[in-house]
């Protein structure tokens, strides 16, 4: 089973390899997202601080009472500044959270919003470029996600609903109706966790799917160049149930290498310390961590391009014409 | 002002003297309190001589059907009035019927606390029914009738008053003989069945306590807990059979019945509750406390068979609470103690009862964090805060829970229990433990965060049952752990040590006022201690004192120093006020901490680098310490660089887990 997802998953990470400004200027946007809301934390922080000696441990250390002080008297963003940020605390944290669907601050909804946006008008640019598997610069990228943007944008509604079906109505359905009902006379906390488990692998295979079927939505609307979102989404349903072996070997390898990443951070992630060259050793880790994992979502991507152009008659085929800028002598007149 | 400034081998001296000075105190004091009970042998739940008045004495009878999840019982009342006065009627609380509807005054206060259990099956409501009252031979069953002393709220049914034919006299004893049925709730404060799990307490009609003011019989309050008078428990319960029974007390005879059943008899004297729990899956291990200069106290454990691997941390805490607690207040008289690991989600976690206690922990408890350990010891130590010294849990639970808080957080740093800070994930079955941050005794034992967000919420002297349900156990917890402690650092533990020693040697197997603990620490420590209590009990101010400014500028080959420091709370504690200089320098300042600023000024040949108010953290009240600090080269900026970089990381991955989704 799954030998084409085995060689579409080795083809998506050399089509990642080698576009490594991708991932560069994606963890550059990350990096553009979050620097402001670090530097608004920072800010509270700091006001916080003031010119307290209690600075002196927070900065060579963790000084716990400082932190519950702070996260006691927080409103708004500072209410984020917990324990959890500490380490591999905070990838354990974000599992859990989407997992258990647990709220987050306006302010973080309101970030993933704009990051999300970003991202729908990335994946047109990106996918594009793994499609045609050579290089398409910035005018090609910028010209791609423009043109898909808006189509995107219409499959994100799409999404929208999907998601939030799952996460608004599956979700308690699972976990606040079907695990209570499950667990009411368990006396055993064991068999609890081991059901939530089983909940858990139930609510993560119906968003892999999601995610599959919207991934190939977009892949063959790039490819294809189709216009309907609905019908790409059909035919990303039927891509993947036609190819159900294939996707499936490949999700699972996309998703051993998120987890092989998540674990090697957890191993590697430094400890808390001072405000040296530790604390930029740690600051570095977090962001090679972060490079890994989105090294990680762009291997989804063209892994699954490239299992998708596998199955058609000319590997590496993509309907839309690389656009060029002057398209003509007389266009260049007008 | 103070200048003292010892130098090294001067200060380990101190120390030195001190450790011999407060083991000489310790064992002084142990000595002298168990002489005082040395004469008090227990064996087999029988106590001689006697250590409380045994005013209530109850021999029960109960069966449980576990399949009906119904008890029925009888039980006889040997009640002596110790008061001056004569008493006119009875008064029984019937814990039970708080939660026989939502309608209970209970429940209500539930609803007010912004808790609610959902809805629940008809079956798993609870009730208390009595069948029938006679006293002293009389049937007084009709006479019966519920009051509600507290709220008069008509539906609440949680005590009964029986009128009486003839009056009881001061010193004259009557017996009350009373026949029951009850309904076994779903878990509802500690209380209830789960799976074939049971756990039964606050589960017979029990008399209230009569004062000389009258029948102190309050209804079931959703945050408040019990007060009842000394007595003698025999009873007779009828489980299934191969279903172990922890009791309060001892097993002094088991009979098998033929149908199936056995019927274990508990026997305890010098207690004021009597809790019972059974269940199929228990696993039983036993162990012993030894201790050169207390008594031995055989420890039995019920566990679950998922946590089979804790049972040395279940014993191991509880010996240190038999060993500090003993060591420091007085020694465990009754030679035995049960300890429950209760079922998951049967709620009866963290729970105390004469002789017997329920702990608490998870599947997944790692070392390192004081998981069971912090339960374990505080159940333990509520032997001595509740168990023997028994104050009013209705109307002064910080008695009891707040002295116990501080104990507990105290016994804890004393037996270096590793205390990690451990963070829940998914679901709350993974722990994950933080290295970096070890729990501290002073703010976390103490619940300083609880208290921070409270600390206003009701006053201190106002009746428990009275504070707002959600927020009244900051006050009752926390707040009261916090002023112990603050007073132990402000006196020293050798004179805080006394004064609970006292305390507690005074009002063992009594019930104590909140006064009578105002008086012991006044006496005790030699000083009026009057002004301290009506800022920490009789007022809700807040605490909060800090640095305004300080300067230091050069004139010359002299720096003038500035301090400025000022009190942003209502309430006065006096604080010292350190000022550090480059050249080594400290200046001590005590200040009263009564007018709203002070300043002091200094003429150095160096600058000042950091003034502190209260730099020992002797105020743990203080709400706000960070602002209690400048220092002229902060490091505030750095250190906000390092954890918003941190944070940042978090976000982002908070970010990229959601973008899996486009």
């Amino acid at each position: 089973m799954g030998g084409a997802g085995l060689n579409a998953w080795r083809d998506g990470i050399r089509r990642v390899n080698g576009a490594p400004a991708l991932a560069a200027a994606l963890w550059a946007l990350t990096l553009a997202v979050t620097l402001p809301m670090a530097l608004a934390m920072r800010s509270l922080l700091a006001r916080h601080l003031g010119a307290s000696v209690a600075a002196e441990t927070a900065a060579s250390g963790v000084n716990y009472d400082w932190m519950q002080e702070f996260s006691d008297q927080a409103a708004g963003l500072g209410v984020t500044f917990k324990p959890t940020i500490i380490g591999f605390g905070a990838v354990a944290d974000n599992l859990s959270a989407f997992l258990d669907h647990s709220e987050r601050p306006v302010v973080i909804v309101a970030a993933a919003s704009v990051y999300i946006l970003l991202w729908i008008f990335a994946a047109g640019g990106i996918i594009d470029r793994y499609a045609r598997d050579r290089p398409t610069h910035a005018t090609g990228f910028f010209a791609a996600s423009g043109v898909f943007f808006f189509r995107f944008l219409r499959l994100g509604v799409l999404q929208a609903i999907v998601y939030s079906t799952l996460f608004s109505s599956l979700h308690p359905l699972l976990f606040e109706r079907l695990y209570p009902k499950l667990t009411h006379d368990l006396t055993v906390e064991r068999t609890a966790f081991l059901l939530r488990v089983g909940l858990y692998l139930v609510f993560g295979a119906l968003v892999a799917l999601c995610v599959t079927v919207f991934d190939y939505a977009k892949v063959r609307a790039i490819v294809e160049d189709r216009r309907s979102m609905i019908s790409a989404t059909i035919e990303g349903i039927r891509f993947v149930r036609r190819n159900a072996a294939d996707t499936t070997a490949l999700f699972l390898l996309n998703f051993g290498s998120f987890l092989a990443v998540v674990g090697l951070y957890a191993a590697l992630v430094p400890a808390v310390a001072g405000t040296g060259v530790s604390m930029w050793v740690a600051v570095m880790t977090g962001q090679l961590y972060l490079l890994a994992r989105l090294w990680v979502k762009l291997v989804f991507w063209a892994s699954e391009t490239a299992l998708f152009q596998s199955r058609l008659a000319h590997v590496g085929y993509v309907s839309r014409p690389e656009p060029r800028w002057p398209e003509s002598p007389q266009a260049e007149q007008i | 002002m103070s200048r003292h400034r010892p130098g090294v081998r001067g200060r380990d001296h101190v120390v030195c003297t001190r450790r011999i000075r407060d083991v000489l105190v310790t064992t002084l004091w142990i000595s002298t309190a168990a002489s005082s009970l040395a004469s008090a042998q227990a064996s087999g739940g029988g106590i001689t001589p006697p250590l409380s008045p045994r005013n209530a004495n109850y021999t029960i009878t109960a069966r449980l059907d576990p399949a009906a999840r119904t008890i029925t019982g009888s039980e006889t009342i040997t009640w002596r009035n110790i008061t001056a006065r004569p008493a006119t009627e009875l008064q029984f609380h019937l814990y039970w019927n708080a939660w026989r509807n939502d309608r209970s005054t209970f429940m209500h206060e539930l609803a007010l606390a912004g808790q609610s259990n959902g809805p629940r099956a008809d079956s798993d409501w609870s009730r208390i029914d009595v069948n029938s009252v006679k006293i002293d031979g009389a049937d007084r069953t009709a006479v019966k009738r519920f009051i509600a002393p507290d709220d008069d709220n008509q539906d609440d049914q949680t005590v009964m008053a029986v009128g009486l034919a003839q009056p009881v006299v001061p010193g004259a004893t009557a017996t009350i003989e009373i026949a029951w049925s009850a309904h076994v709730p779903r878990p509802f404060a500690r209380t209830g069945a789960i799976g074939n799990f049971f756990f039964i307490a606050q589960w017979f009609p029990k008399l209230g306590v009569l004062q000389d003011q009258g029948w102190n019989c309050h209804q079931f309050h959703a945050g408040t807990e019990f007060f009842s008078d000394f007595g003698v428990y025999d009873v007779s319960l009828t489980v299934p059979l191969g279903w172990p029974v922890g009791a309060t007390g001892v097993q002094v005879k088991r009979d098998d019945n033929a149908d199936r059943t056995t019927t274990y008899r508990y026997y305890q004297e010098d207690v004021h509750d009597f809790v019972w729990t059974t269940s199929p899956d228990y696993l039983e291990r036993t162990a012993r406390f030894d201790h050169p200069r207390l008594p031995p106290v055989d420890m039995r454990l019920l566990l679950q068979p998922e946590h089979a691997s804790q049972a040395d941390r279940h014993f191991n805490a509880t010996r240190t609470t038999l060993k500090y607690y003993g060591e420091w207040f007085g020694p465990y008289p009754y030679g035995h103690i049960t300890i429950i690991d209760p079922a998951f989600q049967s709620g009866a976690g963290g729970m105390e009862y004469p002789t017997l206690f329920t702990a608490g922990t998870r599947w997944l408890a790692p070392r390192g964090v004081a998981t069971p350990e912090g339960v374990t010891v505080h159940e333990a130590g509520h032997q001595f805060w509740y168990g023997m010294v028994a104050n009013n849990e209705f109307e002064d639970a910080w008695m009891d829970e707040g002295f116990n808080t501080y104990s507990t957080a105290r016994a804890l740093a004393a037996d270096d229990t590793p205390n990690f800070l451990a963070l829940r994930y998914f679901g709350g079955f993974i722990p994950r433990v933080v290295r970096e941050i070890a729990l501290s005794r002073e703010t976390e034992g103490n619940r300083l965060t609880g208290y921070r967000h409270d600390a206003e919420s009701d006053l201190p002297s106002t009746p428990s049952f009275r504070y707002f349900p959600s927020t009244g156990g900051s006050i009752t917890y926390n707040k009261t752990a916090l002023w112990l402690n603050t007073l132990e650092r402000w006196l020293g533990w050798p004179a805080m040590q006394r004064i609970l020693s006292e305390h507690f040697a005074r009002w063992r197997f009594k019930h104590p006022k909140p006064d009578d603990f105002f008086t012991v620490a006044s006496e005790v420590s030699g000083r009026d201690l009057t002004p301290f209590f009506d800022q920490v009990y009789r007022s809700s101010n807040v605490f909060d004192y800090g640095v305004q400014e300080l300067q230091s500028t050069r004139d010359g080959d002299h720096f003038h120093t500035s301090v400025v420091v000022r009190r942003h709370g209502e309430a006065v504690f006096p604080v010292d006020v350190a000022v550090v200089f480059r050249n080594g320098d400290r200046i001590t300042e005590h200040w009263d901490g009564e007018d709203r600023w002070k300043l002091y000024r200094y003429d150095r040949a160096s600058e000042a680098v950091s003034a502190q108010v209260d730099p020992n953290r002797v105020l743990l009240l203080d709400a706000n310490y960070t602002n209690n600090s400048i220092a002229l080269e902060p490091r505030g900026s750095a250190a906000a660089t390092k954890w918003s970089l941190a944070w940042m990381v978090w976000l982002q991955e908070c970010l990229l887990s959601w973008a899996a989704l486009v």
